[in-house]
């Protein structure tokens, strides 16, 4: 970095833009992680049926979407819709549900693996008592799967956070278009850069702190049935 | 004279290729106390939850208090698959069923676990529920330890809960599961006494046990397994004096 002169100024001088991209940053990640949590539930639960078709049918869909780069997906389904089904959505839209589908993947196994993680006599007993499959479901079963979920969908989200600095290219206006654009004009890319990677990494920090004490209250007491 | 409650006819229960159960009939009169004994792996848990449903026979039918239960699935319409699992809680809130390993609900407290069936399946109000709940637990000597959650609580006080679980929505009969089997020795003796309680109040049971002189005391009827059929069954004076060679080998190997 011979010959660099650092900038910092030009940092202060765009915080106003940078936290409106970091709003928009954590829009779009909250608005896929709600769309991931809606996937993953449904692929979780398709994974897990008693009909094979569906079982293949949801299998299938999650390893496909899993292995589907992001960046790959949000041309897809940013682009690709308005082309060839002429479905325009918006960049921020396109966004959402690029990382609703990358996230919702990852949901439908953090899902499955705490649904099943829950033993299989709990179910029997709820359902002997004469709950329905679903209640047992939703009373037995999942509020005791919450507390192996909810750490790790911290971790998905955490990766939707970061996954979330991609969609600028397809012009989202968040932290990530914002240093850039910035940049551009000051020629200060790594102070700008530098900017984003601290707020990101207080975000991650923040999301982890948050999921400790969720995890703790969780643990200490219950959900009120 | 006496009145069959439920009749268990014909029932096969497969799992994959393993016949589990063959042709299994059998008729528990309201009121009876029938025992079923047998060696591990012979099918006994597996006919308990035939008769709930919670593993629904492959063949044959339940019936209870008159009304035929048969297993229903199609590959393909779902629609009539939920019809039928939408019917199967009127059977199951019906029949009381107590596990080995207790299932309690460990995210709720004892009264908790209690109130559950009485608000989501019996609908009662959460005021009156908690009333019926209270005593249920008060009836099994858990007066105590209403708003405890699960972990604080013994073995024994878990299979106390679950008793009180099943009982506090009034079923018509019980089923046990070897419900002292991963109990410590000192807490056995205080489970099987309120499974004696519950006899002498006439209630009719289906108790899976190796508790054998406690068996030999309580039940009407023996019924003794292996390979998922019924070898043989009598009152305990007929089974105590079995000629049948399995039954006396299994009887020697347990009574030494
Ligand atoms: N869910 C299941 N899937 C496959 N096999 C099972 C299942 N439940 C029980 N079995 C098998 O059925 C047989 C009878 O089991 P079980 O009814 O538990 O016997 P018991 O209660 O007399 O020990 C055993 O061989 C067991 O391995
Ligand atoms: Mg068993």
């Amino acid at each position: 970095m011979d010959g660099y002169i650092y900038n910092w100024n030009v940092v202060w001088d765009s915080l106003p833009e940078l936290q409106q991209g970091l709003i928009i940053t954590l829009q779009i990640s909250i608005v896929g992680m709600a769309l991931a949590i809606i996937f993953g539930l449904t692929f979780a639960m398709g994974r897990m049926s008693n009909y094979g078709y569906v079982k293949k049918f949801s299998t299938g869909v999650v390893n496909f979407a899993r292995s589907i780069p992001l960046f790959v997906l949000l041309f897809w389904i940013y682009y690709g819709l308005s082309l060839k089904f002429a479905i325009n959505l918006t960049a921020f839209q396109a966004g959402a549900i690029a990382l609703g589908i990358t996230g919702g993947a990852y949901m439908a196994e953090v899902f499955r693996g705490g649904i099943e993680a829950i033993d299989l006599g709990q179910r029997e007993a709820a359902l002997a008592i004469g709950l329905s499959s679903s209640k047992a479901f939703t009373l037995v079963v999942l509020p005791q799967a919450i507390r192996i979920i909810v750490p790790q969908g911290v971790n998905v989200y955490v990766g939707l956070l970061k996954g979330a600095t991609i969609v600028s290219v397809i012009g989202v206006a968040d932290m990530i278009y914002v240093a850039q654009y910035i940049s551009l004009n000051s020629f200060t890319p790594f102070e700008m850069y530098s900017a984003v990677g601290i707020a990101f990494i207080s975000l991650t920090l923040s999301v982890a702190g948050l999921a400790y004490l969720l995890e703790r209250r969780l643990n200490r007491s219950s959900a009120n049935v | 004279m006496s009145e069959t409650l439920l009749k268990i006819n014909n029932v096969t229960k497969v799992f994959g290729t393993h016949v589990v159960l063959k042709d299994i009939d059998l008729d528990i009169v309201k009121g009876e106390v029938v025992c079923i004994i047998g060696p591990s792996g012979s099918g006994k848990s597996t006919l308990l939850r035939c008769i709930n449903f919670i593993a629904p026979p492959d063949q044959g039918e339940i019936i209870f208090e008159g009304k035929t239960w048969k297993r229903f699935h199609s590959r393909f319409n779902i629609f009539a698959n939920r019809k039928y699992e939408g019917e199967l809680p009127r059977l199951r809130s019906e029949i009381g069923m107590v596990f080995q390993h207790f299932n309690v609900f460990p995210h709720m407290t004892a009264v908790e676990n209690v109130m559950l069936g009485l608000t989501k399946v019996r609908k009662e109000g959460r005021a009156k529920a908690r009333e019926i709940a209270e005593q249920s637990l008060i009836q099994v000597g858990l007066g105590d330890k209403l708003n405890q959650y699960p972990e604080k609580l013994s073995g024994g006080q878990k299979q106390r809960v679950a008793i009180a679980r099943a009982l506090a929505l009034n079923p018509k009969v019980m089923l046990f599961d070897e419900v002292t089997s991963s109990l410590d020795p000192e807490l056995v003796s205080g489970i099987l006494d309120e499974i004696r309680r519950l006899a002498k109040d006439g209630m009719t049971m289906v108790i899976v046990t190796h508790e054998m002189n406690f068996a030999f005391q309580v039940a009407n009827r023996i019924v003794f397994m292996d390979e998922g059929r019924i070898v043989t069954m009598g009152t305990p004076d007929e089974i105590r004096n079995t000629t049948d060679p399995r039954a006396r080998a299994f009887l020697s190997s347990i009574l030494g």
